[in-house]
């Protein structure tokens, strides 16, 4: 059975992360996704690692392949008269266009929805930007999900009291924000295809992150209280709950085992300590929370932070080490699921990449692929779409639109 | 978008965001609950630090646009009643146990439904029957064994975030399949692993050893650049402000230098460190054109230029001048920005018991032709079940009451 999205064309003016990884989304789902870039002015997601082997190079990004998966590369500038009208053709071949451009750069260069429904009533076009197309701060504000989570309220609520905030890992809300977009965009094919009627759709990447913070935001808007950060993961509402330290460098296990039937299974499996009455019920644990963290971390501190996973949810209790990148490449779970994808590249040969993160059992994605090398599909694309002739071809080529 | 759309929630933490887009984007989204209630009612933070099954902030930031019912799954009267509903909806979005089981095991559904299944890691094989809470899930993603200082744990939102990415997950996973159907009528089940999703949020780290590089260290906020620490976070007057100094190359690189001249026009730093060439620096550095000490000078400006700034003074810095930088901002903050005000991102919107009412975000997209609604607020417990087993099951006052009296509703 076909992929959900075969036969859909999409049109993938985006780069870095928040977009790309969209339309990966659709191209997983089935579409044939085009993503338009340049040599001139590279993705910047193309500079940034890790790299094959460690090596720098464009062509070397496994960043860049993880996010742009399966789609076919058109290298040309869209500042050039003649680069735009390619862009203008292409917009009346897809039925999705993303961009993830500063707020006004599309407009200056007449490639903005306005321009770009006019060959494609139908169209249906995502713009995404840290801040959103409206607002006082939106023109203007460029930026990278750094600033997003910071904007949204999550960077404040991540790291120690006593030192400055330090936020989530990299540039957190380009990984929120793509879920939003992607729901936005299918919604908009499915009334669609009752309707006929295409969209444009404006997604502001640190709203998104605002969405997931939403519990915190709702307790200052009710309460009146600012949520502050508080350093390690321990709930003050459960106990034992949190971050444990095990043998080896940086190596760690998060255990939750408050709830009644847990805290026994746990108990017994660590004994010694844990058996003091002082931890017999949830109050007790609660107010001699330090003393239970510190009898906690004796037991796991000498252990292998594997072994103490195991013998945790042996008993029936939460527990899983705090994953590090070597763990999730060999993790068992990953493997039989399949997750971790072998590519095949003509530059550097065999990587892997993820695959898609659910599982649709009658119309399933399609085949993880690489991602394409910069214009591997400019020519085909200009012939076969955009009904270029191969003296025009060479003519855009001589000009400089290409490449 | 999706008005034509009905959606059951079997109600759990990690159904409750696929149920909001859902409902957001138009659906008509049930949610059925155990008669003593959903888990996700037992989610903190609660109205005035009370807790209570209608007081769960969580519960009223991700049920909005819903309404709710209460139906005992294991009764067979709470079977059949479910069955009869099933008939009329679209979407199932649901979550598997341990050793993955589901509330609505031994039913049959229409050909036509979509049925979303949420696990913690899988249906089936190695962790899939891990007993898991969002503490461990996340742990198991990969993004907090990189996040927080070296010389302590690492660090989790104190906001649960497995279920957020499982929701969100499962919202692509359902609208996907019904895009399939679109073209043939017919449903399918979906299943969503919460950790796979959660994985996004660790970027790149599930494929840095399979291209043949070494561990990441877990280094997060800041940089080291040729041993001169440049953290990703200053103090500022009024709190703090996120600056990315380490930023160079042809895409980021002219940011800083125009960081670099600010901080000298307000003379916070020399301008014969400004007006060195950032975009080239690490290229310098490896050429010995630059020196770690020239960058030492310039995070210790930047330093100093924060320190002697607001954080509305550095974000308006920030637009005016093109620069990497943005206040930290705290929920006071967003509340109070001019930004999300202006561009209608609030609705109001009634908590209840006590009806008192705030501003929610309520729009997660802003859609030419279509605009995300606050239509009722999140619902209490059961407050739809006489409505919905009239209306769509067709049962009698005296049978509703029949079924509550029994504990079914």
């Amino acid at each position: 059975m076909n992929a959900p999205l075969h036969g859909l064309h999409v049109l993938d003016l985006s780069w870095v992360m928040v977009g790309p990884l969209s339309g990966r989304y659709l191209s997983d789902l089935g579409a044939d996704v085009i993503k338009v870039e340049s040599r001139s002015r590279i993705d910047p997601l193309r500079t940034l690692g890790p790299f094959k082997d460690g090596k720098p190079g464009p062509e070397r990004s496994i960043s860049y392949h993880n996010l742009n998966a399966g789609k076919r590369s058109l290298a040309i500038n869209m500042k050039e008269e003649r680069g735009r009208e390619i862009i203008l053709r292409l917009a009346g071949w897809a039925d999705v266009v993303l961009e993830s451009f500063t707020p006004g750069v599309l407009e200056n260069l007449k490639l903005d929805y306005h321009n770009l429904k006019q060959r494609n009533p139908n169209l249906i076009m995502v713009s995404t930007s840290i801040l959103g197309q409206t607002g006082p701060h939106a023109l203007g504000t460029s930026g990278v999900g750094t600033m997003g989570a910071a904007m949204s309220g999550a960077t404040f609520l991540l790291g120690w009291p006593d030192r400055p905030p330090c936020g989530p890992f990299g540039p957190w809300t380009d990984g929120v924000a793509p879920r939003f977009i992607v729901s936005s965009i299918l919604a908009a094919l499915h009334n669609r295809s009752r309707t006929g009627h295409g969209t444009y759709i404006d997604v502001a990447q640190a709203e998104t992150g605002l969405y997931f913070m939403s519990p915190a935001y709702y307790e200052y808007a009710a309460n009146g209280s600012i949520p502050a950060r508080r350093g390690d993961a321990g709930s003050p509402l459960r106990a034992p709950h949190g971050i444990y330290p095990c043998a080896g460098d940086d190596r760690w296990v998060a255990i939750d085992a408050s709830r009644a039937g847990h805290w026994k299974a746990f108990r017994a499996v660590v004994g010694g300590a844990l058996l003091d009455p002082r931890f017999d019920t949830l109050i007790a644990r609660l107010r001699n929370r330090g003393e239970l963290d510190a009898a906690i971390s004796d037991w796991t501190r000498p252990q292998e932070a594997n072994a103490v996973e195991q013998r945790v949810q042996a008993v029936g209790a939460p527990c899983h080490i705090v994953s590090r990148g070597e763990d999730l490449a060999r993790d068992p779970h990953l493997v039989a699921a399949g997750h971790l994808r072998k590519i095949d590249d003509p530059v550097f040969g065999a990587a892997e990449i993820e695959g898609p993160r659910f599982r649709l059992h009658r119309t399933p994605h399609v085949e993880t692929r690489r991602a394409p090398l910069i214009g591997e599909h400019t020519r085909e694309i200009l012939e076969s779409i955009c009904n270029f002739s191969e003296a025009e071809i060479a003519h855009l080529t001589e000009a400089g639109v290409l490449g | 978008m999706l008005h034509d759309i009905r959606v059951l929630e079997i109600s759990a933490p990690e159904t409750m965001v696929a149920g909001e887009i859902l409902a957001d984007l138009g659906a008509d989204v049930l949610v059925v609950e155990p008669p003593a209630g959903s888990q996700a009612r037992r989610l903190e933070p609660f109205l005035d630090d009370t807790p209570g099954l209608e007081r769960s902030l969580t519960w009223h930031a991700l049920n909005r646009n819903k309404r709710g019912i209460t139906l005992d799954l294991k009764d067979p009267d709470g079977r059949e009643l479910f069955t009869i509903l099933a008939a009329k909806f679209d979407v199932i979005l649901e979550t598997l146990g341990a050793q993955g089981e589901s509330a609505l095991d031994g039913f049959i559904f229409p050909a036509k439904m979509i049925r979303c299944s949420i696990s913690p890691f899988a249906s089936s094989g190695p962790k899939s029957e891990y007993a898991s809470s969002d503490l461990v899930v996340m742990a198991s993603s990969g993004a907090p064994g990189m996040t927080g200082d070296y010389d302590r744990p690492p660090i989790f939102f104190s906001v649960p975030q497995s279920m957020m990415e499982a929701g969100a997950e499962a919202a692509i996973a359902a609208l996907a399949s019904l895009v399939a159907r679109d073209r043939d009528g017919v449903g399918q089940h979906a299943e969503i692993s919460a950790r796979i999703a959660a994985m996004t949020s660790a970027m790149s780290v599930p494929v840095v050893m399979g291209s043949g590089n070494r561990e990441i260290p877990r280094m997060v906020g800041r940089t080291s650049v040729a041993g001169v620490d440049v953290p990703g976070v200053f103090g500022c007057a009024d709190g703090y402000v996120l600056v990315t100094v380490a930023a160079f190359g042809p895409a980021f690189g002219p940011m800083t230098q125009r960081l670099a001249k600010w901080a000298a026009d307000e003379g916070h730093l020399s301008r014969e460190i400004a007006d060195l060439n950032w975009s080239t620096f690490p290229a310098d550095l490896s050429n010995k054109k630059t020196s770690p000490a020239q960058l030492a000078a310039l995070v210790g400006g930047i330093r100093s230029l924060c320190l002697s700034k607001t954080k509305a003074e550095l974000g308006a810095a920030a637009r005016r001048l093109g620069l990497l930088t943005s206040p930290v901002m705290d929920m006071k903050d967003v509340a109070e920005s001019e930004q999300y005000r202006g561009r209608g991102l609030w609705a109001p919107v009634s908590i209840r018991p006590d009806g008192r009412q705030l501003d929610a975000p309520a729009r997660f997209a802003q859609f030419s032709d279509f605009t995300i609604e606050i239509a009722r607020p999140a619902p209490l417990l059961s407050e739809h079940t006489v409505e919905i087993l009239e209306a769509e099951a067709g049962l009698s006052r005296l049978e509703i009451q029949a079924l509550f009296v029994q504990g079914v509703i």
